[in-house]
């Protein structure tokens, strides 16, 4: 294998490092208009009256879209709850949900005319504490939801009616009571973790125009061509070939562009305004549009003085914000992982999904289980050292194993995870037992070293399609509606197709997605592109194979099991002058050396869990992930600085090795953020730091001195080419890892709650002090 | 009312017509679709819309297109000659110093900034120099190798 495993130039680089890339916020249209919408100021009110005249007389002003154009229209939409409006009808859930929107001439005229729709709203009891919203008495944002219309959601994800509770996953094995009764000791903590940004430089950005004839346009920075496609079909009640969704390369995604966001409202706008329209949402408009979920999580575990773990329970609540989104899946996708990659006889874990009136949330590199990682894998290292044992080899007694039975009910598959905490133990210098050794005293400046292990499922099942073209010159063309976002598909998918059809690097090319000429895929989420697109892109490569060997073995009297392709021609293996090229193949095939040859795929994966037992097939794949962090903490003034740090991954088999690591490094960074200083803050649900420059980034002088990335190769069976996803992996185990190295530097004192700013490690030292 | 200002944008001489409250940035994309230099945060800390300003970097988001007037302005699409890329633009495709690229062209102007002031800049002067244009896909490292090769020259 040439191609595949190389780390072969990346397609695009040049048009990227000249600024030659038009990303969604840089395309033009003639006679293009500009929106800006008018945002709810308050976080739950009765909308009484809505009043755009003033607005819509404004010279330069095309159009105003509120409530009363969604006539006729499926008003509301959501990835698995129909709850979001297209704009708001009755009510408003959340400071900043979109009341209006405005087609100006130009962004100036827009912003006037918001300033002129005049708004009277009745202001509603408010929740944004999670455990405060499920509670009996607290305001209900969905009373009278409608459920989906896409039922098959509903018993997927147990959706409950009438409170706050928007779902409940449960998944169990033995009997945790009598787990926690033969235990020596119990430990029970609670984690928490506040609100994040994606962070994707490039905001959302759309640009929408509806042809004469009734067909909606959308040129769109989305991760998910075809559910945007699904959602405007259903909104707008058109067959899904007159939504043609086009998307040009994405600056940056990490789960934020995952799902319909500023489409329909645009749509809606631009079919009124007749001209094009472009949206593009300022910074702070993107901290009102989406984020990651809050969380608290409960933990307790019971254990043997032997060091054996004998059961564990999980109760984790997801704040999901004012509008479902994917907050069900994300839930589900965090339940059944949330004892850690581990075998545990006696378990109990549930999670909720729970609506306040804080903005809307969605998907988030590592979805869901980063919450849950943060508690297990703290938990592990607050037990080693009640026992006094090393985390490490606590961890190694416990990690589940190929073929074992995961919690699921499933045997796990190409389960590299020993092999990502003991390299990742080698590489970050861990001494053992002794990295939980008392500090020495009178030193201000202390170190530690922490690691910490993952596992993730991918989104089972779904389905990716792809179809190959192939010319007759020998140069292919990959029909892909996969996006990319930066983790370099145009390349990886080109090295698959590639070393299938045995074609050179350059004779392959792949397409950005065209819902009029690219074929459906689930989405580009859940790092599931590899997989399931690398296998429909090597299946339909494989279909252009056969066929050319048809004509082949005819043409060259030979078996097609003898028959080799590669550099554009046919060969029979072992007689070197027996041989055709794809241009002879053509001329016999089509009496013509013009003409195209086509090769499809439609891939599916097979699998799903009884949302009553939590039992099933959970994933197509697994992830499995491991992080090492070493730290120094200056006790004086509660400053943490990550010195070192190492990224581990089982990537299957790595098509590019090179992307792979980039997916390491940049997983790193945004955890090591989540870990020390990001967090949104909300006053009343008001968010107050929704700029870079109160929340910050981490930056070039954030980032450890020291990075390694290493990727673990367990080939999986279902992969092209043994290959799995990397993009989310180690994103979860970077904050505990960064815990337990403070906690290890600290001699124990432990921070329960996201982010260890200063002020939390200055505070629990003074505890600490205190109880000595 | 616009004002009138003359320029040197990427080497040619320019005569424009300005608002008064015009960013660099909104002239550079609206006026003269520029469209290499984008805006990220819109205040000035994330670096996306970095130009090169009399040879130094400057957030074009931040400076009023009034003030180019009289100056020698560079954009990413003005640092390739005649076809040719900067040493910069060869260093960072190179090293794989990009993911999706959005942040690139102002790393990329940053990184030549820095290079111009200090030619060969230590490890440390280059994190502290480009803190201010963050990738969230995460390529620091490998625009530090990037950087590093160049400061050896």
């Amino acid at each position: 294998m040439a191609l595949v495993g190389s780390d072969v130039t990346m397609v695009g680089g040049l048009a990227k490092v000249t600024g030659a890339v038009n990303y969604a916020p840089d395309l033009q249209f003639p006679r293009m208009l500009y929106a800006k919408a008018l945002r709810s100021p308050y976080a739950h009110a009765k909308v009484l009256r809505i009043d755009a005249a003033t607005a819509e007389k404004l010279p330069g002003v095309i159009a105003v879209v509120t409530r009363d154009d969604l006539d006729g229209l499926n008003p509301y939409f959501g990835p698995v709850v129909d709850d979001q409006p297209v704009v708001a009808t009755d009510r408003v859930r959340h400071v900043g949900e979109v009341v209006a929107l405005v087609a100006g001439e130009s962004r100036e005229i827009a912003e006037e005319a918001v300033g002129l729709i005049e708004v009277d709203y009745e202001k509603l009891p408010a929740v944004f504490d999670i455990l405060e919203a499920i509670k009996t008495d607290a305001p209900v944002l969905h009373a009278q939801r409608k459920e989906t219309t896409a039922g098959v959601h509903r018993e997927e994800f147990n959706f409950q009616v009438g409170g706050n509770v928007c779902s409940v996953y449960h998944v169990e094995d033995g009997d945790v009571k009598q787990g926690f009764q033969e235990a020596d000791e119990i430990i029970e903590n609670t984690y928490t973790l506040p609100p994040v940004q994606h962070g994707h430089i490039e905001p959302h950005a759309a640009t929408a125009y509806w042809e004469p004839s009734g067909k909606l346009v959308l040129h769109t920075a989305t991760q998910n061509p075809s559910g945007v496609q699904e959602q405007l079909a259903q909104i707008f009640k058109l067959p899904e070939n007159q939504v043609r969704v086009i998307v040009p390369l994405v600056g940056g995604g990490y789960g934020g562009k995952t799902h319909a966001r500023l489409e329909p409202a645009l749509a809606l706008l631009a079919r009124k305004a007749r001209r094009p329209v472009q949206w593009v949402l300022t910074r702070d408009e993107v901290f009102l549009t989406g984020r990651r979920y809050g969380a608290v999580v409960k933990i307790k575990t019971g254990f043997k003085r032997d060091g054996r773990i004998l059961g564990r329970q999980v109760e984790a609540f997801y704040e999901i914000g004012a509008y479902a989104l994917n907050g069900p899946v994300n839930a589900k996708t965090g339940c059944y992982v949330s004892s850690g990659p581990y075998n545990i006889p006696n378990r109990s874990l549930t999670t909720y999904s729970v609506y306040t009136n804080l903005p809307p949330t969605g998907p988030f590199r590592g979805v869901g289980v980063s919450h849950v990682c943060w508690a297990y894998e703290s938990e592990m290292d607050d037990i080693a050292r009640r026992l006094n044992v090393d985390p490490v080899e606590l961890r190694l007694k416990h990690l589940v194993r190929e073929r074992d039975i995961f919690v699921t009910g499933e045997e796990l598959t190409s389960v590299g995870v020993t092999d990502c905490l003991r390299r990742t133990a080698e590489a970050i210098g861990w001494k053992g037992k002794e990295e939980q050794a008392e500090p020495p005293k009178k030193k201000n400046l202390l170190r530690g070293k922490g690691l910490a292990v993952a596992i993730k499922s991918t989104t089972t099942p779904t389905t990716s399609s792809a179809s190959v073209r192939l010319n007759a010159d020998g140069s292919a063309v990959l029909l892909t509606s996969s996006v990319e976002i930066g983790q370099g598909l145009l390349t990886s998918m080109a090295q698959i197709v590639g070393e299938e059809l045995g074609l050179p690097f350059e004779r392959v090319t792949v397409s950005s997605p065209d819902t009029d000429l690219t074929p459906y895929d689930k989405s580009t989420s859940s790092s599931r592109t590899t997989f399931h697109m690398g296998q429909a892109a090597q299946q339909a490569a494989r279909d252009i194979k056969n066929q050319l060997f048809d004509v082949a073995a005819k043409k060259l009297e030979a078996r097609i099991e003898d028959l080799e392709l590669r550099d554009g021609t046919v060969f029979v293996r072992g007689v070197p002058d027996k041989k055709i090229s794809i241009a002879e193949i053509f001329r016999t095939r089509f009496g013509s050396t013009v003409g195209s040859m086509f090769g499809g795929y439609c891939f599916k994966t097979t699998g799903g869990l009884d949302p009553k037992t939590g039992k099933g097939k959970a994933a197509a794949f697994w992830f499995f992930s491991a992080c090492g962090a070493e730290v120094e903490v200056d006790i004086e003034t509660g400053k943490v600085r990550v010195l070192k740090t190492v990224a581990a991954v089982d990537a299957g088999h790595a098509i590019h090795p090179k992307q792979c690591g980039l997916q390491n490094e940049g997983s790193l960074l945004s955890g090591m953020g989540s870990a020390l200083f990001e967090e949104m803050v909300y006053d009343n649900g008001q968010p107050i730091n929704s700029n870079f420059l109160e929340y910050m980034l981490p930056s070039m002088e954030d980032h450890p001195e020291e990075f390694q990335s290493i990727l673990v190769e367990i080939p999986h069976p279902d992969g092209p080419f043994g290959a799995k996803g990397v993009g989310e992996a180690a994103l979860p185990p970077v904050a505990p890892a960064i815990g337990n190295a403070i906690a290890n530097a600290l001699g124990g004192v432990r921070i329960r709650d996201l982010p260890i700013k200063p002020d939390k490690l200055i505070a629990a030292l003074l505890v600490e002090k205190e109880k000595r | 009312m616009k004002i009138n200002i003359s320029t040197t944008l990427n080497d040619q001489t320019l005569e424009a017509s300005v608002y008064p409250n015009q960013t660099l940035l909104e002239f550079l994309r609206d006026d003269l679709s520029l469209k290499g230099s984008v805006e990220g945060c819109g205040v000035g800390v994330c670096g996306s819309c970095t130009v090169l300003v009399d040879g130094r970097p400057v957030s074009s988001c931040l400076m009023l297109a009034s003030d180019a007037a009289g100056k020698r302005i560079t954009t990413i699409e003005g640092l390739a000659r005649n076809g040719d890329l900067d040493p910069v633009q060869e260093a960072f495709l190179k090293h794989q110093a990009f993911q999706c690229g959005y942040c690139t062209p102002g790393m990329i102007m940053a990184v030549k900034g820095l290079l111009l002031n200090n030619p060969h800049p230590t490890e440390t002067q280059a994190r502290d120099y480009l803190s201010g244009n963050l990738c969230r896909c995460g390529t620091y490292v490998e625009v530090l190798a990037a950087v590093k090769e160049l400061a050896g020259r």
